[in-house]
């Protein structure tokens, strides 16, 4: 079975888009080509991981969530908001002032994910002993599933069918909702998001049919918005007075936490390369005696993801601080935890599985066995062409991207500089085809800009 | 299509390399996840058999549409008695060797499990050869 749903929360913007190729470097999973002057995406590679959106230069790589704009007035609307969000204003500002501020942002109530949280460890220590497959994969990153899915399609058995801590939250804010006399037609729920993946979990969930969050906000425009309600007005007697959550829980975005809940031997991995480097070394079964694979794409968790407006050192040190505010409120109450979504632990048990993950044929030459090892046979030769550069000329990411590309007829073995100065020596092509065929990858009036000491174009 | 690595004896820091490349290549064909997999241990597993005992030896992987076929040859000490090779936590392999986590005498019996066929001839002194296929 295939997973054949390719949406996606990254895009180009052409119109700011300079094809300048620094997002098809980065990409992790070779899913961009420079087409016409323009990046593109291979949406059946994408992950959502948002690499390019870091690197690029000219702010053509955006996020497309739904936005406050589209938050339904006459609802009854909900906020759910992660950790790493309050994480972003400095410790002064209480999380209940800094949530209250996001309901005036337009909200009828708001939520903090990682109340989600002391479910997930509870279901870890169920998941632990009914899984006769080991290392299981956190289900959490929802980049990290999709990398999965693309690249290491023998993995996708081994990722843990466990819905994510917003997915959870989602699901209890509609029972209790419900609950509180709300028709269920009437409760819509917004997450504030701090990445790209996330917002492809919402709307287009692996393993699930439907997604119980009704839209995504950005989290930097989210982050506008509360700013300029609560800037220099702390309010110190605005907090909890119990623990709402198991102190820890704040931190399960980040890099660390998660792994602990999983009985047995676990590790925790951040950043995309890393991820990368382990996955490799787990599909080829050069890993045994591990239990647990807490994943993450980016550096520290969410705190470094692509929407988060603050820098994801100070959000981790921030939220460690709040832990132990938690904590201490924690231990004021006899070591009680007042936590309202564990009263519907029995009803969210019903609904917390996913089904099995698929993989996708983001890497597949052809359906067909003959003819995908006949284009194996010619990207082989092919390479013994290309010049091993890798310096992208071409609009691909390396000369093996390029073999892989002219193989499955995208592209065309002139698109590499070096064999079009051959074939100029030989004949086979003249100045002004190999113009063309350059046009055609940096885009028609890319050459423009060089012009002769006349000022007058060369072209 | 066919490909071949060599691999180094006693470069344990290395050894692997040539079982991804493999894995990399059957990844973009339509081959079940389940069989990649299997495909995938059996050659690691093989590999670091080499590395472990024998001084050089070269894969050579034979892909067409309904199966795989590898050959792996090496030149070294040879196995003495293969029928006692195959058992489950029979190893040779020295103390330094496990040390660092492989030698636990599984490799074998993991190759097997792993395979549609595996055939394993050795001489003395000479080498060792293991075949194997997988079917798609």
């Amino acid at each position: 079975m295939k997973d054949r749903n390719y949406t996606h929360a990254i895009r180009i913007n052409t119109d700011k888009c300079i094809g300048c190729s620094h997002c098809m470097r980065v990409c992790p999973t070779q899913a961009i080509r420079i087409v016409n002057g323009f990046a593109d995406i291979m949406p059946e590679r994408c992950v959502d991981c948002g690499e390019c959106f870091r690197v690029c230069p000219q702010r053509a790589v955006y996020v497309k969530d739904d936005g406050l704009a589209a938050v339904n007035a006459g609802e009854y609307r909900i906020a759910l908001v992660p950790s790493v969000f309050i994480g972003q204003f400095p410790s002064e500002y209480s999380a209940t002032q800094i949530l209250e501020a996001v309901k005036e942002v337009g909200f009828d109530d708001v939520f903090e994910v990682e109340q989600a949280v002391d479910f997930m460890k509870k279901e870890y220590k169920t998941a632990s002993q009914l899984n006769v497959l080991h290392p299981l994969i956190s289900s959490y990153c929802p980049a990290v599933v999709r990398l999965i899915q693309v690249q290491y399609p023998a993995l996708t058995e081994e990722i843990l069918q466990l819905k994510a801590p917003h997915d959870i939250a989602a699901l209890y804010l509609r029972e209790s909702a419900v609950g509180k006399g709300i028709h269920p037609d009437h409760i819509f729920i917004y997450y504030v998001t701090p990445c790209a993946a996330k917002i492809v979990a919402a709307k287009a969930p692996v393993g699930e049919t439907t997604s119980p969050i009704s839209g995504t906000i950005n989290m930097k425009e989210m982050y506008n918005k509360v700013s300029k309600i609560i800037f220099g007005e702390k309010k110190p007697g605005l907090h909890k007075t119990y623990a709402n959550m198991t102190p820890d829980s704040v931190n399960w975005s980040l890099s660390g936490t998660e792994k602990k809940y999983f009985p047995g031997r676990a590790l925790a991995i951040d950043g995309m390369e890393n991820v990368i480097e382990f996955l490799d070394k787990l599909e080829s079964g050069q890993i045994s005696d591990i239990d647990f694979l807490e994943m993450r794409a980016c550096d520290q968790g969410c705190a470094g993801g692509i929407l988060c407006p603050g820098n994801r050192f100070l959000a981790v040190e921030r939220l460690e601080q709040r832990q132990k505010k938690l904590q201490k409120l924690k231990n004021e109450n006899d070591g009680r935890v007042n936590n309202a979504l564990m009263e519907y632990e029995n009803a969210l048990q019903a609904n917390s599985k996913t089904d099995p993950v698929y993989p996708r044929d983001g890497l597949l030459l052809d359906e067909d066995m003959e003819k995908a090892l006949r284009k194996m046979d010619r990207i082989k030769k092919l390479l013994t062409y290309l010049p091993g550069f890798d310096c992208g000329a071409c609009g691909a990411p390396s000369c093996r991207s390029l073999a892989e590309d002219i193989v499955k007829s995208k592209a065309s073995i002139s698109h590499c500089v070096f064999v079009q100065r051959v074939m100029e020596k030989n004949y086979k092509l003249s100045p002004d085809q190999a113009f063309t065929v350059i046009e055609k990858i940096w885009g028609r009036n890319r050459l423009n800009k060089y012009q002769d000491s006349y000022g007058k174009s060369e072209s | 299509m066919k490909l071949q690595y060599e691999i180094q004896g006693g470069d344990f820091s290395a050894a692997g390399r040539a079982s991804s490349e493999v894995k990399k290549t059957l990844k973009q064909l339509n081959i079940s996840p389940q069989v990649i997999r299997k495909i995938s241990v059996a050659l690691y597993e093989a590999e670091v058999n080499v590395v472990a005992h024998a001084f050089k030896g070269d894969m050579k992987v034979d892909i067409n549409p309904d199966r795989i076929f590898v050959k792996i040859e090496d030149e070294g000490p040879g196995i003495k008695d293969i029928a006692k090779a195959m058992e489950e936590g029979f190893s040779t392999a020295t103390d330094e060797v496990r040390q660092m986590g492989f030698g636990a005498g599984m490799g074998l019996p993991n190759i097997k499990r792993n395979t549609d066929e595996m055939r394993l001839t050795s001489v003395m002194g000479e080498g060792t050869t293991l075949e194997m296929m997988v079917k798609f």
